[in-house]
């Protein structure tokens, strides 16, 4: 089964969790050091700073994979032996929840629909797992909040509660402090 | 007197359903037990909220979760963290943080045990001794 190790990390915004990720992958001496990013540029600004974080990992060494959604398509862009980070499953999954916006039937209101990208998603990350020496997946804690969108915050607390039971470490970020929870 | 206290959908039903094992225990859903039994309270923050809405004061609320706190029998309280995130607009969703929020601190202070839960993995942060005085286990 899998070869690679499973790391976990969450935290708030501006946690340094993406950083620390970065560290991570890197000190895992992959074959390549490999970089799923899921942002969508929606804005200039947002363009704008996703051109200069590609620029800056590239210096860094590092290949950059743009994937906002279906992580299964990155599959055959990783090789064996590399340390792979994907950042982040917020960004993802508001991008496969709300696909179709522009046509008007939103994946979060067809029945089965996520549970299909789900599935997906956990078997794409079992093959990634298989190919590499490590995987660090990085997302956001936006659950100890009032409810803002009910489907969205349920099908994230499953993927984080699934991520931290299957992954080898667990760790939480608090302003640049790593509380390894697992 | 035990809290289990985290964020929403991060697993606290299912570890207390896991550590109660075959123990049969009443179970309340945003509602209280009356003043005395024994239960497992979950979604206080949704009673709460349906206090506020029927005007109850938070005087009135804190009073009863006062007094069933300091009633007779065992009871675990599931606590879902609401206290973070942006201000809302609306001031029945402010005022229900905040009531949430002093209920909240309250019931922390009175528990003999706290266990946070994130993402199914368990910490005790208060009631395990030593373990409770974080700073002390860097020692």
């Amino acid at each position: 089964m899998a070869s690679g190790q499973l790391v976990f990390i969450s935290g708030g915004v501006r946690s340094g969790k993406s950083a620390y990720a970065e560290t991570l992958v890197r000190q895992a001496k992959g074959a390549r050091n490999v970089y799923i990013a899921s942002g969508i540029a929606r804005d200039t600004e947002m363009a704008e700073r996703i051109a200069r974080h590609r620029k800056d990992r590239a210096q860094d060494g590092w290949w950059t994979i743009e994937q906002p959604q279906q992580l299964s398509e990155a599959l055959p862009l990783i090789r064996q032996n590399d340390a792979v980070l994907w950042d982040c499953i917020t960004t993802w999954l508001a991008n496969e929840l709300y696909e179709g916006f522009e046509q008007g039937s939103l994946c979060t209101d067809t029945p089965g629909c996520m549970e299909l990208k789900w599935q997906e998603l956990q078997n794409t990350i079992d093959s990634i797992l298989a190919k590499t020496v490590y995987f660090a997946i990085v997302s956001n804690e936006v659950l100890d909040e009032p409810l803002v969108d009910q489907a969205y915050q349920e099908w994230l607390g499953k993927i984080h509660q699934w991520l931290a039971s299957r992954a080898d470490q667990a760790i939480e970020m608090e302003n640049g402090l790593a509380i390894r929870r697992k | 007197m035990h809290i289990v206290f985290g964020g929403a959908f991060n697993g606290k039903r299912k570890y207390v359903k896991e550590q109660l094992k075959h123990e049969s225990s009443l179970w309340v859903e945003s509602e209280l037990p009356g003043m005395g039994e024994s239960a497992v309270i979950a979604g206080l923050e949704q009673w709460i909220r349906k206090q506020l809405e029927q005007q109850r004061s938070e005087q009135d609320i804190l009073a009863l979760i006062r007094e069933l706190a300091e009633s007779s029998g065992e009871r675990i309280w599931i606590l879902t963290d609401i206290s973070r995130g942006i201000v809302p607009v609306d001031p029945l969703e402010r005022e229900w943080r905040d009531v949430t929020g002093r209920s909240y601190q309250y019931l922390f202070g009175k528990a003999q045990h706290i266990t946070r839960i994130w993402y199914g993995i368990p910490q005790t942060i208060k009631g395990d001794g030593q373990d409770e005085y974080l700073h002390e286990n860097r020692r």
